[in-house]
C-alpha cells in the first residue's frame, strides 16, 4: 500500500497483525509451557534458597497468597470494574465520534481537505503528552480519564473509517450507478459494506488503545480506583507481590479483549 | 485510480471538486483556494485562542496566550535548556530502540528459522506481550530503580515487540513457490535463508522496524512523564506542576515536531528500501 | 410478468458517434478514441463487436450504457436519445463485480433495487433468472464460494433480471478459462434464443464474435472506427464445426492477420484456410 503515511491504515493493519498471537508452526502445546514452568521453578528456587537478599524477591507463594487476598476481599473486582467501566465509556464515546468524523472525512472531499491535515498533525503527537493539559482542564478524576480514553479510541477509528470509505472499489460503485442507486443507497448499501473490514480494524485498534490508555491514565491521573492504581500502589509500597499480581491481571484482560475482538472479526468475515 | 488511492490518506486530494462558478474557469485560483483550505481550521482555532486569552475568557493559568508559548519556546531554545532535554530524550529513544530492535530481530529470526525454538518461546512471548509498557514499569522500577536503565529497558521492550513479530512473519511468509525453486537448484540451507528467505522478508522486517520506532517514541514520552528528571516528558510534567502551561504546550509542540520529523524520515527510508524490491509482499 | 402497453421497437441507433480525450502527450492535445461510428442494431438481434485492444470498443459500450455523457454524434434507443444510465440498458462487465457481502440471489436482486416491482414480484423474477442461468441450489452462496464461471453467470442474471431492452456485454468471458468460456458461450446463446433481448457483445475473440452474433462489427484502432460489418447468416444454435462457420470465422480473422495471397478467403475450402505469415495488419 503506497500513499502518504504517518500512522496510515496500512501500518494500522500491520500493527493489528502484530497483535494476533502467532501460533507456533509445530502445534505442540506442551513445548510452549516448558519455558514458563521452568521460569517459575527457578523463581521459586531462588526465593527459597535465600541467594538474593532483597525484599523484592518474593516467592511465588507470596504472590499467590496476595492474589487470593485481592480476589477474596473483592478488591480485584472493584478495581477491575472501575477500570473497565471507564474504558467502556471512553471506548464507546470515542468510537461513536470516530465513526461520525471518519465517515464525514471519507465521504466529503471538502471536509477532508479542511479538517484532515489538522487531524493528521494532531494524531502525530503522542497522546500521553496531552495528559498534563487534560488534567489542568478537566481535573484528575474520572472525567479527565474518560476524555483521554475517548481521544485514544477516536484516532484509529477515524483513520480507518475514512480510509475504508475512500477505498471502496470503483468497479462496484459503477454497478450502483448503472442500477440507478440514489446517493443515499450508494453510501449505505455499497460504500459502507465495502468499508466494513477497515472500519472493524479501526474499532479493534480503538479497543486496544483505550485499554492501554486506561492503564496510563490511572498512572498519571491518580485520583480514583483502578487496576493501574493497584500497580502504582504496589510500586510505591515496594510490594513486589502486588506488582506482579497486577501485571498478570492486566495481561489477562488484554488477552481476553484480543480474543473477543478476533472472534468478532471471524464472524464478520464470513463473506470474505 | 492509482492517484485516488494514493490520496486516500486523510487531508490529501482536492476539496474543491464541485467548484463554485467563479473558480471553474480559473485553474490557478482554484489551486490556490484548494491549498488554503487546510489552513482554515488551524487559523480559526488560533484566532479563537488569541481572542480568548485577550478577552480573559480563559485564565492564563488554564490556557496561556499563544505568544507566551512562543516566547517560552524561544527562551528554552536560546538558553540551551531545550537542547539539553531534547538530547536526553533522543538519546534514550535511540539507545532503547537500537537495543529493542536488535533483540527483536534476533528473537524473530530465531523463531522464524527454527520451529523448535519457536514452539518453546513463542507462547511465552505472546503472554508477555500482552502486558503493556506501563504495566512493566513498576516491576522494572522496583528492580533497577529510577535511573537511565529503566528508560532503556522499557523503550527496548516497546520496540522489540513489533520488530520480533514482524520479523517472524517475514521469515514465515516466504512463498512455497520460491522455496521450491531453491530446492530444485539444490540450495543449501544457508543459501536458502540468505538468498531466498531473507530478501523476501525485508519489506516486512522494515515495517516492523518502523512500527517499533513509533512505539519506542511513544513509550519514551510516557515513561518520561512518569519517571524522569530530564527530557521532554519531564518538561511537560514540570511545567504542569508549576502551572506553567506555556512550558507544557511548548514541550508538547516539540514532541509533536520531532515525532513528525522522525515519521517523515522513516517514510523516506522505507521508500528507498522498497524501491529496490518492487512488488514485494507488503 | 408485467407487460408494457406501448410497443417498443428496441432498436438501437448509433449515428456518427465520436469520443475524444484530452491527452497532453499527443500532438494536438487530444486523443480520438472513436470516430464516426454508425451502427444500427435491429430489435432482438445479437451484434458482436470485435477488435484488438485499443480500438475503443469498450468505450463504445460505456457510451451506450450511459456512464459517459460527453461524446459527438447521437445514440438513440427507440428513436429517442439516451440520457445517462437507465434500466432499459443492462450490462455484464468483464469482472463480475458482484458485491462480496451479498449472496447470489441478493446480488441478482441488485438489478431490481429501484425497479417498480413488489417484493413478491422481485422474488419471483430473481428465482426465474437463477433458473435461467442454471444456478439453482446456489441462491444462498457467497461470491467467494463459487467459481469464476458461476460468478459470471450471476452477473448475467443480474444484467437480465430487470428485463432490459438492450443487454451490453463487455468481454464477459475474457477472464475465464477456455473450457468455461466455451460452455458459457453456449449458455449465452441459449439464453438469447429464449429471451430474444437485443444484445451487444464486445470481445477480442473472433470465434466468439462469429459464434454468437448475427452481425459482426469489425473495428480497427487509431482512431477507433468500424472497418466493416459481416453478416452471419447461419441458423441457431451454431455449430463450431460447420464449414460455413469456419469460413466466416477465418474471413473475419483475416482482418487481423496478414494472410498469404493464395490462401484466398473468398473460396469455400474443404479444410480451413491456413494463414501464411502471421503478422498483425496494423
Amino acid at each position: 500500500m503506497s500513499g502518504p503515511r504517518t500512522a496510515s491504515p496500512s501500518l494500522d493493519r500491520a500493527e493489528l497483525a502484530a497483535l494476533q498471537p502467532l501460533r507456533p508452526a509445530d502445534g505442540s502445546r506442551w513445548r510452549g509451557l516448558v519455558l514458563p514452568i521452568a521460569a517459575v521453578f527457578l523463581w521459586w528456587a531462588l526465593s527459597r534458597l535465600d541467594l538474593v537478599n532483597s525484599a523484592l524477591l518474593v516467592s511465588p507463594g507470596k504472590v499467590a497468597a496476595t492474589a487470593w487476598d485481592q480476589i477474596a476481599t473483592g478488591r480485584l473486582w472493584r478495581a477491575l470494574a472501575a477500570s473497565l467501566a471507564r474504558e467502556a465509556t471512553g471506548f464507546l464515546i470515542g468510537t461513536a465520534a470516530g465513526l461520525v468524523l471518519g465517515a464525514l472525512l471519507g465521504l466529503s472531499a471538502l471536509a477532508n481537505r479542511i479538517v484532515g491535515p489538522s487531524f493528521n498533525t494532531f494524531k502525530q503527537i503522542s497522546l500521553f503528552a496531552w495528559i498534563p493539559l487534560i488534567s489542568v482542564w478537566f481535573g484528575l478524576g474520572d472525567v479527565a480519564k474518560v476524555v483521554f480514553l475517548s481521544l485514544a479510541a477516536l484516532v484509529p477509528v477515524v483513520v480507518n473509517t475514512c480510509d475504508g470509505i475512500r477505498t471502496a472499489p470503483p468497479a462496484l460503485l459503477e454497478v450502483a450507478r448503472v442500477y440507478g442507486y440514489t446517493r443515499w443507497q450508494t453510501v449505505t448499501e455499497v460504500i459502507l459494506p465495502a468499508a466494513l473490514p477497515s472500519i472493524f480494524t479501526g474499532v479493534y485498534l480503538a479497543l486496544i488503545y483505550s485499554w492501554l490508555a486506561t492503564i496510563g491514565a490511572e498512572y498519571l491521573l491518580v485520583a480514583g480506583r483502578g487496576i493501574g492504581n493497584t500497580l502504582v500502589e504496589g510500586s510505591e509500597h515496594f510490594q513486589m507481590d502486588l506488582v506482579i499480581f497486577g501485571m498478570v491481571v492486566i495481561g489477562l484482560v488484554g488477552w481476553l479483549m484480543n480474543a473477543l475482538a478476533r472472534r468478532l472479526e471471524r464472524r464478520l468475515s464470513r463473506f470474505r | 485510480m492509482a492517484a485516488e488511492r494514493a490520496a486516500a490518506a486523510i487531508g490529501v486530494g482536492g476539496g474543491l471538486r464541485a467548484a463554485p462558478v467563479f473558480l471553474a474557469d480559473r485553474p490557478r485560483l482554484r489551486r490556490l483556494a484548494d491549498g488554503l483550505l487546510p489552513w482554515l481550521l488551524p487559523a480559526a482555532l488560533l484566532a479563537l485562542w488569541v481572542a480568548g486569552a485577550e478577552r480573559g475568557w480563559i485564565s492564563p493559568q488554564v490556557l496561556p496566550p499563544p505568544l507566551f508559548v512562543y516566547e517560552t519556546l524561544r527562551d528554552l531554545a536560546v538558553s540551551g535548556d531545550l537542547w539539553l532535554n531534547v538530547s536526553a530524550s533522543l538519546q534514550r529513544v535511540l539507545v532503547g530502540f537500537a537495543a529493542g530492535a536488535f533483540i527483536g530481530l534476533a528473537l524473530g529470526s530465531a523463531m522464524g528459522l527454527s520451529r523448535r525454538f519457536e514452539a518453546y518461546v513463542l507462547p511465552t512471548f505472546n503472554a508477555l506481550v500482552q502486558i503493556p509498557v506501563l504495566g512493566w514499569l513498576p516491576f522494572v522500577l522496583l528492580i533497577v530503580g529510577i535511573g537511565e536503565p529503566l528508560k532503556y529497558i522499557l523503550i527496548a521492550k516497546a520496540a522489540m515487540v513489533p520488530v520480533a513479530l514482524n520479523t517472524l512473519q517475514g521469515f514465515r511468509q516466504t512463498p512455497v513457490a520460491l522455496r521450491e525453486v531453491g530446492q530444485v537448484y539444490g540450495y543449501s540451507r544457508r543459501q536458502q535463508v540468505l538468498e531466498i528467505v531473507l530478501p523476501h522478508a525485508v519489506p516486512t522486517l522494515f515495517t516492523g522496524l518502523r512500527l517499533g520506532f513509533t512505539k519506542a517514541w511513544l513509550s519514551l514520552v510516557v515513561v518520561e512523564l512518569v519517571a524522569s528528571s530530564e527530557g521532554l516528558g519531564y518538561l511537560i510534567v514540570y511545567g504542569r506542576q508549576l502551572f506553567q502551561l506555556d512550558l507544557v504546550m511548548a514541550a508538547v509542540v516539540v514532541v509533536g515536531a520531532i515525532g513528525y520529523a522522525i515519521d517523515r524520515l522513516l517514510d523516506a527510508l522505507e521508500a528507498f528500501a522498497k524501491r529496490r524490491q518492487p512488488g514485494a509482499a507488503p | 410478468m408485467t407487460e408494457t402497453t406501448t410497443a417498443y421497437s428496441n432498436e438501437l441507433d448509433i449515428r456518427s458517434l465520436g469520443k475524444r480525450y484530452a491527452n497532453t502527450q499527443i500532438e494536438g492535445g487530444e486523443l480520438q478514441v472513436l470516430q464516426d461510428i454508425d451502427l444500427h442494431v435491429p430489435a432482438g438481434r445479437f451484434v458482436s463487436i470485435v477488435g484488438a485492444s485499443g480500438c475503443g470498443k469498450s468505450t463504445l459500450l460505456r457510451l451506450v450504457l450511459g456512464l459517459d455523457g460527453q461524446y459527438e454524434g447521437r445514440i438513440l434507443l427507440d428513436g429517442r436519445p439516451i440520457e445517462g444510465t437507465g434500466p432499459e440498458r443492462g450490462i455484464v462487465f468483464q469482472d463480475h463485480r458482484l458485491f462480496p457481502w451479498l449472496t447470489v440471489e441478493q446480488n441478482i436482486a441488485v438489478g431490481l433495487r429501484n425497479a417498480p416491482f413488489t417484493p413478491a414480484q422481485k422474488r419471483e423474477l430473481v428465482a426465474e433468472h437463477v433458473a435461467l442461468v442454471g444456478l439453482q441450489g446456489f441462491e444462498k452462496s457467497w461470491p467467494h464460494q463459487i467459481s469464476g464461471g458461476m460468478a459470471q453467470r450471476v452477473a448475467i442474471a443480474r444484467g437480465l433480471v430487470n428485463r432490459p431492452r438492450v443487454l451490453l456485454l463487455d468481454e464477459p468471458f475474457g477472464a475465464l478459462d477456455a473450457l468455461t468460456r466455451s460452455r458459457l458461450q453456449n449458455e449465452l446463446q441459449r439464453i438469447w434464443q429464449k429471451e430474444r433481448i437485443t444484445m451487444l457483445l464486445v470481445t477480442h475473440d473472433v470465434e466468439e464474435a462469429v459464434f454468437l452474433g448475427d452481425q459482426v462489427v469489425v473495428m480497427q484502432p487509431n482512431p477507433g472506427r468500424i472497418r466493416r460489418i459481416v453478416d452471419v447468416d447461419l441458423p441457431h444454435p451454431r455449430n463450431r464445426s460447420d464449414p460455413r462457420f469456419i469460413h466466416l470465422r477465418d474471413d473475419v480473422l483475416s482482418d487481423f492477420l496478414d494472410v498469404d495471397a493464395d490462401a484466398s478467403p473468398a473460396a469455400l475450402p474443404a479444410s480451413p484456410a491456413v494463414p501464411g505469415r502471421l503478422q498483425l495488419a496494423w
